[in-house]
């Protein structure tokens, strides 16, 4: 029994050492891809290469955010099967200190930046805007002023700041919740978690809404849609359930779930990225048909930009690549217990989700005729903001993994979990 | 490529460590009731003696639902003019009604189909008379774009029925869709509703003590014997009926939404509609499904079997769904102050503050502020509050209805076209009869057919459980 367990010992202190050099490495890259970033915005395009930081904060912060989402859900559910994944996803919440570090420094470059070199063009009153098809300053334009009270820099800044505020505070209390209750097995952690999933549900809901209307739909700021925030929740989801699968099929493989992460769980994980590949489908297509059925200028120009040049065969991409692929592919049964096969569909979501976010964020800057000044492209800056940014996240997660359990050994319903059959 | 089903290399020093806190899981089946008692409580509604109440509450009903049929034939016999529709607004209550009551018919299915496809035992309880409620909601619902085509003996001119004049409907228009999306989902409604109740069906059959019963019972039955075989392609056509329902439940609100949303109309035209119209119908149908459900749950004891989680769960979905329709009134409001459209923002502020504000600020207090009342155990516990919060509910959605249809009308672009719009007796006596048919069509379906669905009660029920014995049951 005791060589046994000295065994174990051993081969868990090699893990933790092989998990801790990891970590080591994820940061380093990740410091090198922000740091060369950064090079970037000075040298470099610098509204290409701010949009393309955004596209990559969004990017892991969606991530973060769908697996948030999930935690929440899944306690307000009570839900059984779900409790080993719910414990990858407690780590990948880590990351939302770090995602708001580097989106205040994309905040004050864009603040700071000389005219027509930031992102958010509201935040200057100098930069350049097209007003009914003539070039203008936002100072000159109407739109800006009717909307000036919201978007204002310091109500922004302000606003930025709750936002990660209600991600990191509420994250924080649900994950030091199921952490203290692995050490006491107390059944009152799981009470604590409940009622803060009530409330971050509900504070989380209109803080992920609002925060895309401000990052994403005020980057063309005279464009509207009501819809925008239940669109980047539903991209959210489906990025979270593709990383989720990522993540747990990468944690059999290195051992630590080996007989914890079954077959019932992937096709229970396939089943709820189905459902949310049907729903990301109906926000996108209520939105698009809405817009163009009604064919008002003021909001259908949105759509019309993303029919020129390059970006006509991204959006054909979305419709194909990010709804009718994954669709049929989740329909099989066969499809989602097979880890293979859904390791292929969750990197082939996670791709798709991305370019969903160039479709949203990269077009937003305007050329003087009112096309897109960018059209679609993966530039080097893009590769280190999303690598930088992803390394920092892939440290956060393993610092957080190896200070815990794999999994909550001592939630209610853990059993059950590590016991679920289809 | 990794194996999830390999048993050699195991975690298993983790999965020692497993040992849960104790949180028991609420019981679904409270006292331990045993099949028996299942079958004689759901049976005994059916094959009892018929109670005083019910021939009263028949007898009232079917005085009521005279109003509609009274009313219809009004309607036809001198035209839509009796009904106080004018310009600007062209759509009234007809229309509101419509949408009311195609949204009640959303939790059946919901229950049904959404539930089954995410495991939800929960649902067992409730479902079979939520999809009864659905059906008749669906009957209520279609008698009010019928009768408002004006014409009605041209109503088949809405079906794509080729023809020598070339009489071809006009596919562009949601209105047609609903159509389509509303036949459907009242036919898949119906068959799922059936095809769940057979096995049901049998059991009275086999207790039947009359002839008829026998042979009735035994007809719609079509020889069920709960073989093996029976079952398993019983489950497997469910499955796929629930599958097929689903999209149905969210299709149909969705188009209904298009309707207001493909139009240009201030207050109409807006991305969020979808959503939010498939949320609002499911509030609203938790709502009546609760109005239904508390006081059957009392006259007939089945308290062990709609119990306490079972509100608690219901509750907890009305919450979260009138929320989300919260959440949708916030956000247009926002953006249409956000848009900078002056008509848009004008819609809005019309809405809560122009003349028709009362009816805005009812709905926003039933909509909105009474379901977070379910916030409190103590009220999700009390079935009186519950119900008088889920009458709220069922007025708010309502109101919400009527809000958006007779205040984006009244006042839309040019001031010299806006008007007031007040509905006429023939509008009301219309509205209160549907009520009429809905109870009645309920009352006869309590009277007739298994209100609970037992055989899937029994399916969840601790002695169904294969591991029971293991861990000290009785049964």
């Amino acid at each position: 029994m005791s060589t046994s367990g000295t065994k174990e010992n051993r081969s868990d202190d090699t893990r933790k050492a092989a998990g801790e050099g990891f970590a080591f490495k994820a940061l380093l890259i990740g410091g090198a891809g922000l740091l060369l970033t950064l090079l970037g915005l000075l040298v470099g395009d610098s509204p290409r290469v701010g949009l393309g930081t955004l596209i990559g904060l969004t990017f892991w912060l969606s991530i973060g955010l769908g697996m948030w989402f999930l935690i929440m859900l899944f306690h307000l559910f009570d839900a059984g099967w779900s409790t080993v994944v719910r414990r990858p996803m407690e780590h990948a919440t880590t990351i939302f200190p770090w995602i708001g570090a580097v989106f205040f420094v994309l905040l004050f470059f864009s603040l700071f930046a000389s005219v027509d070199d930031g992102i958010w063009k509201w935040m200057n009153e100098d930069n350049t805007v097209i007003v009914a098809g003539e070039t203008a300053t936002v100072e000159e334009d109407v739109l800006y002023h009717h909307k000036s009270a919201y978007l204002n820099n310091a109500f922004f800044f302000l606003r930025t700041l709750l936002y990660f505020g209600i991600f990191i505070g509420v994250a924080t209390i649900l994950r030091s919740a199921s952490f203290r209750q692995d050490g006491d097995g107390d059944g009152a952690w799981t009470t604590v978690c409940r009622k803060w999933s009530a409330a971050g549900i509900i504070l989380g809901g209109l803080a992920a809404t609002f925060a895309s209307l401000d990052w994403i739909m005020s980057l063309e700021f005279h464009w509207f849609s009501t819809i925008f925030g239940v669109w980047f929740f539903s991209g959210a989801m489906r990025a979270a359930l593709a990383a989720t699968v990522i993540v747990c099929l990468l944690l059999v493989y290195v051992g630590s779930f080996r007989g914890v992460f079954k077959q019932s769980h992937l096709y229970e994980i396939g089943r709820v990225s189905l459902a949310f590949t049907i729903f990301w489908a109906y926000i996108a297509f209520s939105q698009y048909f809405l817009i163009w059925n009604a064919n008002i200028p003021e909001v259908t120009y949105w759509y019309v930009n993303r029919e020129y040049g390059n970006w006509w065969w991204v959006g054909l991409a979305l419709l194909f690549c990010h709804f009718f692929v994954p669709f049929l592919f989740l329909l099989f049964y066969q499809n989602k217990i097979r880890p293979g096969r859904m390791l292929f569909i969750s990197i082939w979501i996670l791709a798709f989700h991305l370019l969903d976010l160039y479709f949203n964020i990269l077009p937003a800057k305007h050329a003087e005729s009112g096309w897109p000044y960018y059209s679609f492209g993966v530039s080097f800056w893009d590769v280190t903001a999303f690598v930088g940014i992803g390394g920092i996240c892939v440290w956060a997660f393993v610092k957080s993994y190896l200070s815990q359990k794999p999994i909550p050994i001592r939630d209610p319903r853990i059993l059950e979990s590590l016991n679920h059959h289809e | 490529m990794i194996s999830l089903e390999e048993t050699k290399s195991v975690n298993e020093s983790l999965i020692r460590e497993a040992r849960p806190a104790s949180v028991p899981r609420r019981k679904l089946v409270e006292n331990d009731r045993d099949f028996n008692w299942i079958t004689e409580r759901v049976c005994g509604i059916v094959e009892g003696g018929t109670p005083t109440w019910w021939w009263v509450c028949l007898l009232v009903s079917g005085f009521v639902s005279l109003f509609t049929v009274i009313g219809t034939i009004y309607l036809i016999a001198a035209g839509v003019g009796v009904w106080g529709l004018s310009n600007p607004v062209n759509w009234g209550w007809a229309i509101v009604n419509f949408v009311f009551w195609i949204g009640i018919g959303h939790a059946g299915t919901l229950i049904s189909a959404i539930l089954c496809l995410l495991k939800q035992n929960w649902r067992t309880s409730i479902n079979r008379a939520a999809e009864a409620m659905t059906i008749f909601a669906v009957v209520c619902a279609g008698i009010f774009p019928l009768i408002h085509v004006g014409r009605v003996w041209f109503a088949w001119w809405l079906f794509p029925i080729p023809n020598a004049n070339e009489i071809w409907p006009q596919f562009r228009s949601p209105l047609l869709w609903d159509v389509f999306a509303v036949s459907t989902y009242g036919t898949v409604s119906l068959l799922f509703w059936y095809v769940g109740m057979i096995p049901d069906l049998a059991t009275l059959r086999d207790r039947a003590k009359t002839r008829i019963r026998q042979v009735l019972y035994g007809f719609f039955a079509m020889g069920w014997r709960g073989s093996h075989r029976h079952w398993s392609n019983y489950e497997m056509a469910y499955l796929l009926l629930a599958g097929l329902a689903t999209p149905l439940v969210l299709s149909v609100h969705t188009i209904v939404s298009f309707d207001f949303a493909v139009s240009l109309i201030p207050g109409w035209h807006t991305t969020i509609f979808p959503p939010y119209f498939v949320a609002g119908a499911i509030f609203s149908g938790f709502g009546m499904v609760l109005t239904i459900m508390l006081p059957l749950r009392s006259i007939y004891g089945l308290h062990d079997l709609i119990t306490q989680y079972h509100i608690d769960c219901m509750c907890k979905i009305t919450l979260a769904t009138g929320s989300m329709v919260g959440y949708a009134y916030a956000i247009e409001f926002f953006i249409a102050w956000y848009g900078a459209n002056d008509f848009e923002s004008f819609a809005f502020i019309n809405r809560a503050f122009g003349p028709y504000a009362w009816a805005y600020w009812i709905m926003i207090t039933c909509n909105v502020i009474s379901p977070q009342l379910f916030w409190f155990r103590k009220v999700r516990e009390n079935p009186a509050a519950v119900w008088i919060i889920c009458i709220f509910v069922n007025i708010g959605m309502w109101f919400e209805r009527f809000v958006i249809v007779v205040t984006s009308l009244s006042r839309d672009f040019l001031p010299t076209s806006w008007g007031y719009y007040s509905p006429t007796v023939v509008d009301i006596m219309t509205y209160v009869g549907t009520f009429g048919i809905f109870t009645f069509l309920f009352l006869l379906f309590l009277r007739f057919l298994p209100l609970m669905a037992m055989a899937e009660i029994k399916a969840v029920t601790p002695q169904a459980d294969p591991h029971h014995h293991d861990q000290g049951g009785s049964h």
